[in-house]
């Protein structure tokens, strides 16, 4: 076989692997936006508690390693207590990159929310809206345009954090890559796992693009 | 009847005194303009009566429903939030940088308060704003973004949308200064109708030629009081007080 051919006979095994990759950055970062929607806005409520709350979360998710968040949820939540068992890693790893997601997103979210000038706010306090539906019509709608490239972003990093997931012996595209490079000991592998990467970033970022477009109509 | 009463109003901003025994009535239909220096606590006078400030003290009356009675910052009017927008609702503001809703046509920015406030069907909502949006000259751009919009265009769409909740007293805070010099007079001749068909409003405004011909009353602050009040007639032609006689000085 040639070098070329080679490449070729391990793609499907790198696809099937991909999915799992795929799967577990959509729905982490889809849990991850509901989530850090309400912690953006109870870092902006008024309640003190609340404000407390969330930013010791978004503390706790930003200031330790999502490695060792992944660990705990998988490995040392059953020591703490048995009920806390997550025996699929697939549930585990979706659980810790939702968590670890919703804070940074959290950030995002609160920043844009607060770009959004004033007056708008002014605006629809005086035409009778209450705070949450002032949020809900007028401000919220206003800073998705200004979450999409940033949310991109996230995306695109979560993509690349999931390959954390081999150390819990969870077959991703990062996890087959190795298996079948200690299998066939050829470094070749990487080319076409890359390959693979750089393809789903390349959709990513052309998806958030057209997303950024259709937001911007009214500007 | 009087639809606006302000007592013995203060505000500090900190150790700030920006709004010092601030006092006056408004009778229906009346059209009152509040003129000054900049500084001197006009908008913030007129932004307490639609609570987007909150008073430090003193007492302010929405017809005969009283909003504020303030000590020292606590409001001892206990009222549900309910009952505070029912009262809110008898005013509509025009803000000085229009605030129009970005993300909505003009249609849109008209009727998204009567839907989601008031429950009107959106068709309702859609016939009484086409009918306000023509009252101020542009009904041929409904369905246009405000971002499309020229400043007085904006401004006159910011009119529609608070008449669409029908207030009672329309509240202006300087709604012409934003505004390139050959768009004020199509946004004052929207103001002009509007009080000619009665409307209560109070004004806070730079236009002294407006002030002259279309207000019943003008109040001329300083530093945080009512230094003068009366006609425009008076008040322009035979000020009272030294402050009022060198601002008209200054700007006329």
């Amino acid at each position: 076989m040639n070098m070329f051919e080679k490449m070729l006979s391990w793609m499907p095994a790198l696809l099937r692997a991909t999915g799992v990759t795929i799967s577990l950055t959509a729905l982490s970062v889809s849990c991850g936006l509901i989530l850090s929607l309400f912690l953006a806005l109870g870092k902006i409520s008024k309640s003190k508690v609340v404000q407390k709350l969330c930013g010791a979360y978004i503390y706790f998710f930003r200031g330790t390693p999502l490695l060792m968040q992944l660990f705990f949820i998988y490995y040392a939540l059953p020591q703490l207590h048995s009920a806390l068992t997550i025996s699929s890693r697939f549930t585990a790893a979706w659980i810790a990159y939702s968590l670890n997601s919703a804070a940074y997103l959290a950030e995002i979210i609160r920043a844009a929310i607060q770009s959004i000038d004033k007056g708008q706010l002014e605006a629809s306090r005086a035409l009778g809206m209450s705070y949450g539906k002032a949020m809900r019509l007028v401000i919220i709608p206003q800073s998705i345009r200004r979450l999409i490239p940033p949310i991109g972003n996230e995306f695109i990093m979560i993509i690349k954090d999931t390959s954390l997931v081999s150390s819990i012996a969870l077959v991703d595209l990062m996890k087959k890559t190795s298996q079948i490079q200690s299998s066939t000991a050829s470094p070749l592998v990487y080319l076409p796992s890359m390959a693979i990467y750089l393809t789903i970033t390349a959709v990513l970022t052309w998806v958030f693009n057209c997303l950024e477009k259709k937001f911007s109509i009214y500007e | 009847m009087s639809m606006i009463k302000v007592e013995n109003v203060y505000k500090n901003f900190g150790t700030l005194e920006v709004l010092k025994d601030v006092s006056f009535t408004v009778e229906a239909g009346e059209v009152v303009c509040i003129i000054g220096p900049s500084g001197a606590g006009k908008s913030t006078i007129l932004r307490s009566l639609n609570h987007l400030e909150k008073i430090t003290s003193g007492k302010i009356w929405i017809e005969n429903d009283l909003l504020d009675d303030r000590k020292d910052g606590v409001n001892l009017v206990k009222l549900s939030s309910a009952e505070r927008a029912s009262i809110l609702l008898k005013t509509g503001m025009v803000f000085q940088r229009f605030n129009l809703f970005p993300h909505k046509t003009v249609l849109e920015n008209v009727t998204l308060s009567p839907i989601h406030v008031k429950g009107l069907t959106k068709d309702k909502a859609e016939t009484l704003a086409k009918d306000i949006i023509s009252r101020v000259g542009l009904a041929d751009k409904i369905n246009e973004y405000p971002s499309r919009l020229s400043g007085g265009q904006q401004q006159r769409v910011a009119i529609a949308r608070a008449l669409a909740m029908e207030p009672e007293i329309m509240l202006f805070d300087e709604p012409t200064s934003a505004l390139d010099p050959e768009l004020v007079g199509e946004v004052l001749n929207v103001m002009k109708k509007l009080a000619e068909s009665g409307m209560t409003m109070i004004v806070v405004t730079h236009e002294m030629s407006f002030a002259r011909e279309v207000a019943d009353r003008i109040l001329f602050m300083f530093d945080g009081s009512i230094c003068e009040e009366g006609k425009p007639d008076e008040i322009f032609n035979n000020p009272k007080n030294e402050r009022t006689r060198n601002f008209l000085k200054s700007v006329l």
